[in-house]
């Protein structure tokens, strides 16, 4: 408050009509012991009717922290200052703070993250607004206490990751509720937070690290989507028994369970390879409102307040001294970091944020069946269908594994392809059929390979036509050169002679045993895809490495 | 308020509405003895400097510093300025944001470190420089992250006096930014061991270099730790260019938290931000509010000193007359050097000398260990700010400032011409 207004309030309770003659004297008194506290230069309110000067201030706030309401009404009375608050999902919010002209005096928002990038990407360097943290929350997992219990047995040590949450969404026995990353953040940091854990870098993600979408198994899990975290948990009550898993603040989760609204309360999971934080920023965009600014800074972080949002919001304080409540005082895990580069969180929006998105995809392997394939590299490959399947219990094979609705296409060929199967996973009988196909013992004398790509973009230019929208890739193994059919520049010519939607199509190539690097690596990269190399890793790493790459 | 530094007390204006009434005798009668009552307990107040005298001029100095409000937000800080009628209305924001924006509207300027001073005082002529204290960099962190550095051979403990745990290990920046480089997570240096677990990169978190001193002194300290002898600086734009490209994935935190040492002693701290950067100061004194709140230290929250040290050296520069007295008064006046010491910070002495043995009575008598002070034998100057500004700004992505290749002014400690106070 400036002394101005403090002058301001005094004197409008020293002007009051002329009081009548026989009441003058207490008005005096009165007057005098204001004068008097006045000059002690404490208790200035105390000498004004309506207490503090009242400001108004317009914010611009997440939806989510509606659950302040309450606190707002303490807040006038104690500081006299009045928030509007006008609500809009975060990342909404911060797309309407980039463009740079501001309608509010204030934001507040659970993280200005998404604002801050796009600020930078559309090479704002002015003086940013003033950000102050006012509480935290992170993104974590409610889980049916059943389905935690379930989770936890498959791992080595009892403690749940977001790679056992995706094995389990792949599986179609996890099914989740998330809010949409476009719209809310809850959703983008549980997006960053799972993407992170599935590139397993041990840092920030890079635009290298999502150029494969690895999290098609962890969204087939994904059921309920919702613009805001309230209507996500309204959804999830709604839709409490076809869901296992809620995943959205901890304080909403906590507060869930405190509401009643379910049978059983969910259990709440740190994921073990970490989580994304929000910090609550309140940003002073009116330069002019700096004073109030301040004043509400200060109530919002002072130790009762903090402990008030604490009781009633379930949010961490940011004051590292108020004493957390027991539900508060579980160790959160990790942190993850965020991404400081718009580019990546574009790629991982543009692969996973439309939630009504067409999540099925179908991947063409062509598998070269020569003689030479005979014996242990025969065996070698029926294990990557087997890992691929569920085996693989490694972090990045719970992440890339075939998941629920994902249809998979076998072709077999030597000098001419020898015979093409598919199966849609729907049921653990589909995978046993899959791998049937792999199984099987019939080789060919010979390796057609360029004949046999042409033959997939077939395939894949009949499915794309027959449903757009849908991702197709091509991932062909070989482990010898072409000896049979067309060559690798006819393959080209006629790869360039097909429609766009069918040259859209991507083959990724794996070179085994004595296959020729440069052909398998120019094919790929004709069609915009790549090769990975088996003879530097195990096939199953190479058939992993590309797993998801369909861009 | 920038334009209005001196604000005359409001009482003066609220008297000013005379109306007969209140020179009638009963009136009087009733406001005399309270008026007298009044005056004395403020004057005994007054005297105390727990408020300000009625009718005294109070000026209110607009400053914009960082890391450094720790010290204008200090209760008693507050308190003894009051005393000279000065009050500090602060503005917030990092050190290099401090010399890169308009300043015009302040009284005075208080970055954490000598680049960003360096900054404002080549490009405005019309400054004075006040250097009351220093405060080395450090890197606070978890006991279970120190052990299990020290395990690894890249952090040892400094020689101690007295028993308990180790409370400050020396951290070997070679071999620390050689794991770092190697991509290695804190699980592989068998963190586990420890009694906990961490699957992400070792990595130092910091505020935002391109606004943090903090964070472009760490950047410093790496860009002239690896590839090279300290004393290999880069001299040119090109060589600044690829030092900064070598070391940008050696500090790769994404983006970046703010208020990095505040998270740190929050509760959540171990599993937000686990290695830090920070000053010595903010550690010690968050150590003596600990020992005064709870009667013992928090052994769990350690110091790593890098084998490399830059002392950072906060400037308060000094833009008009009001802004030279207040620089005068935290250089000389004892009770405000006291406290600056009370703070944690080492204090230059008139000679601009550490003073080093009043931080460690002061210590001791809070029973805190005292850090060791070897290191500062083998402290550097900071890279001369025209290639630290473009490493930071390759680093952050930020834009450069573009600053002429001038020599820096003295490192640490100033020399006698350089002394607190004097100006530059």
């Amino acid at each position: 408050m400036s002394w101005s207004s403090r002058v301001r309030t005094v004197r409008r309770s020293r002007t009051p009509r002329r009081p009548a003659k026989g009441t003058r004297r207490p008005t005096k008194t009165l007057v005098a012991l204001c004068l008097a506290w006045l000059l002690l230069g404490t208790a200035v309110t105390a000498c004004s009717t309506g207490g503090p000067e009242p400001v108004t201030l317009r914010v611009l706030a997440s939806s989510e922290l509606a659950d302040m309401a309450p606190l707002l009404d303490d807040l006038r009375e104690e500081t006299g200052i009045k928030l509007e608050m006008e609500y809009r999902g975060t990342v909404d919010a911060g797309d309407a703070l980039a463009s740079g002209s501001y309608r509010h005096d204030l934001a507040w928002l659970s993280s200005d993250r998404s604002f801050q990038l796009k600020r930078k990407a559309a090479g704002d360097h002015g003086e940013p607004p003033l950000a102050t943290s006012i509480m935290r929350s992170p993104v974590v997992i409610g889980l049916k206490p059943a389905t935690a219990e379930r989770l936890r047995r498959t791992t080595p040590d009892g403690q749940i990751s977001w790679a056992d949450v995706a094995d389990a969404a792949a599986d179609g026995s996890l099914r989740f509720g998330m809010a949409d990353p476009r719209h809310a953040n809850s959703g983008l940091a549980a997006l960053v937070g799972v993407a992170t854990a599935a590139a397993d870098t041990g840092g920030v993600l890079r635009p290298q690290d999502v150029s494969c979408d690895r999290l098609r198994g962890f969204f087939a899990g994904h059921r309920l989507a919702e613009d805001t975290s309230a209507g996500l948990v309204d959804g999830f009550v709604k839709d409490r028994n076809n869901l296992e898993a809620l995943i959205t603040y901890e304080s909403e989760l906590l507060a869930l369970n405190a509401s009643g609204k379910l049978r059983e309360p969910l259990e709440i999971v740190y994921p073990k390879d970490g989580m994304v934080l929000s910090d609550y920023p309140l940003l002073l965009l009116d330069p002019a409102r700096r004073a109030a600014y301040d004043t509400l800074v200060e109530w919002l972080k002072s130790g009762p307040v903090q402990k008030k949002i604490m009781d009633r919001t379930l949010r961490r304080p940011i004051d590292p001294a108020v004493p957390r409540l027991p539900r508060l005082s579980r160790p959160i895990g990790n942190a993850l970091y965020f991404p400081d580069d718009q580019k990546v969180v574009d790629r991982l929006l543009a692969d996973y944020g439309d939630p009504r998105r067409d999540r099925s995809a179908r991947v063409i392997f062509l598998l070269d069946f020569s003689g030479s394939m005979r014996g242990e590299r025969i065996a070698r490959l029926r294990a990557v269908f087997d890992g691929l399947s569920g085996a693989d219990d490694s972090r990045s094979g719970k992440f890339v594994r075939f998941y629920r609705g994902e249809s998979l296409t076998v072709m077999r060929f030597g000098g001419r392809v020898l015979d093409e199967r598919s199966v849609t996973y729907e049921s653990p009988r589909d995978l046993d059929r899959l791998r049937g196909f792999v199984a099987s013992d019939g080789f060919g004398t010979s390796t057609a390979i360029w004949s046999a790509l042409d033959h997939a973009y077939d395939t894949a230019a009949f499915e794309v036509r027959e449903r757009p929208g849908r991702a197709v890739s091509i991932v062909m193994m070989t482990d010898g050169e072409n000896n049979a059919g067309i060559d690798l520049d006819t393959f080209v010519r006629r790869y360039r002679a097909r429609p766009p939607e069918a040259r859209a199509v991507r083959t990724y190539t794996v070179r085994y045993g004595e296959a020729d690097t440069g052909e398998l690596d120019r094919a790929a990269r004709t069609t915009g895809g790549r090769m990975a190399d088996a003879t530097v890793q195990s096939l199953l790493s190479a058939f992993k490495e590309i797993r998801g790459c369909h861009q | 308020m920038g334009g209005r530094p001196a604000v005359e007390e409001p009482w003066l204006d609220i008297r000013r509405p005379s109306s007969p009434w209140w020179r009638r005798r009963d009136f009087l009668v009733v406001f005399l003895p309270l008026l007298a009552a009044v005056l004395t307990g403020a004057t005994l107040l007054g005297v105390q400097g727990k408020i300000l005298l009625p009718f005294e001029r109070i000026v209110t100095l607009e400053g914009k510093m960082a890391s450094k409000r720790d010290y204008f937000e200090d209760p008693e800080v507050q308190r003894l300025l009051l005393k000279h009628r000065i009050r500090v209305h602060i503005s917030s924001s990092g050190s290099r944001e401090v010399a890169v924006q308009d300043i015009s509207k302040y009284d005075f300027v208080f970055p954490s470190g000598q680049p960003a001073g360096d900054l404002i005082t080549t490009q405005r002529a019309d400054t004075k420089v006040y250097r009351p204290f220093v405060s080395p960099i450090v890197l606070p962190t978890y006991r279970a992250y120190a052990e299990t550095l020290e395990d690894a051979g890249i952090a040892t403990p400094q020689r101690r006096i007295g028993p308990g745990l180790p409370l400050y290990y020396v951290l070997d920046m070679e071999k620390f930014l050689t794991a770092i480089e190697r991509r290695q997570r804190w699980n592989e240096l068998g963190i586990r061991d420890h009694g906990t677990s961490n699957g992400n990169r070792i990595l130092v978190q910091s505020s935002d270099v391109c606004d943090s001193n903090s964070a472009g002194t760490y950047l410093g300290l790496v860009a002239f730790t690896w590839h090279g002898k300290e004393d290999e600086v880069p001299d040119t734009d090109q060589q600044a260019d690829a030092r900064a490209r070598a070391i940008k994935p050696l500090l790769e935190q994404g983006m970046a938290g703010s208020d990095v040492f505040r998270t740190y002693i929050s509760p959540e701290g171990t599993g937000i931000a686990p290695v830090v950067v920070a000053y010595e100061h903010q550690y010690l004194t968050y150590q003596a509010q600990y020992r005064a709140k709870w009667g013992k230290l928090d052994t769990d929250r350690v110091l790593l000193y890098p084998s490399k040290q830059f002392v950072t050296q906060p400037q308060l520069i000094a833009l008009n007359e009001e802004g030279d007295r207040l620089g005068e008064l935290v250089t000389r006046d004892p009770e405000l050097r006291q406290r600056a010491m009370e703070l944690g910070f080492r204090i230059l002495d008139p000679a601009g000398e550490v003073a080093s043995d009043q931080l460690s009575t002061f210590l001791e008598e809070r029973h805190i260990p005292v850090p060791s002070m070897e290191g500062d034998n083998t402290r550097s100057s900071m890279p001369r700010l025209r290639y630290l500004e473009r490493m930071i700004s390759i680093v952050g992505g930020c834009p450069a400032v573009d600053i002429p290749d001038v020599q820096p002014l003295p490192a640490k400690p100033p020399s006698a011409a350089a002394a607190p106070g004097v100006p530059e």
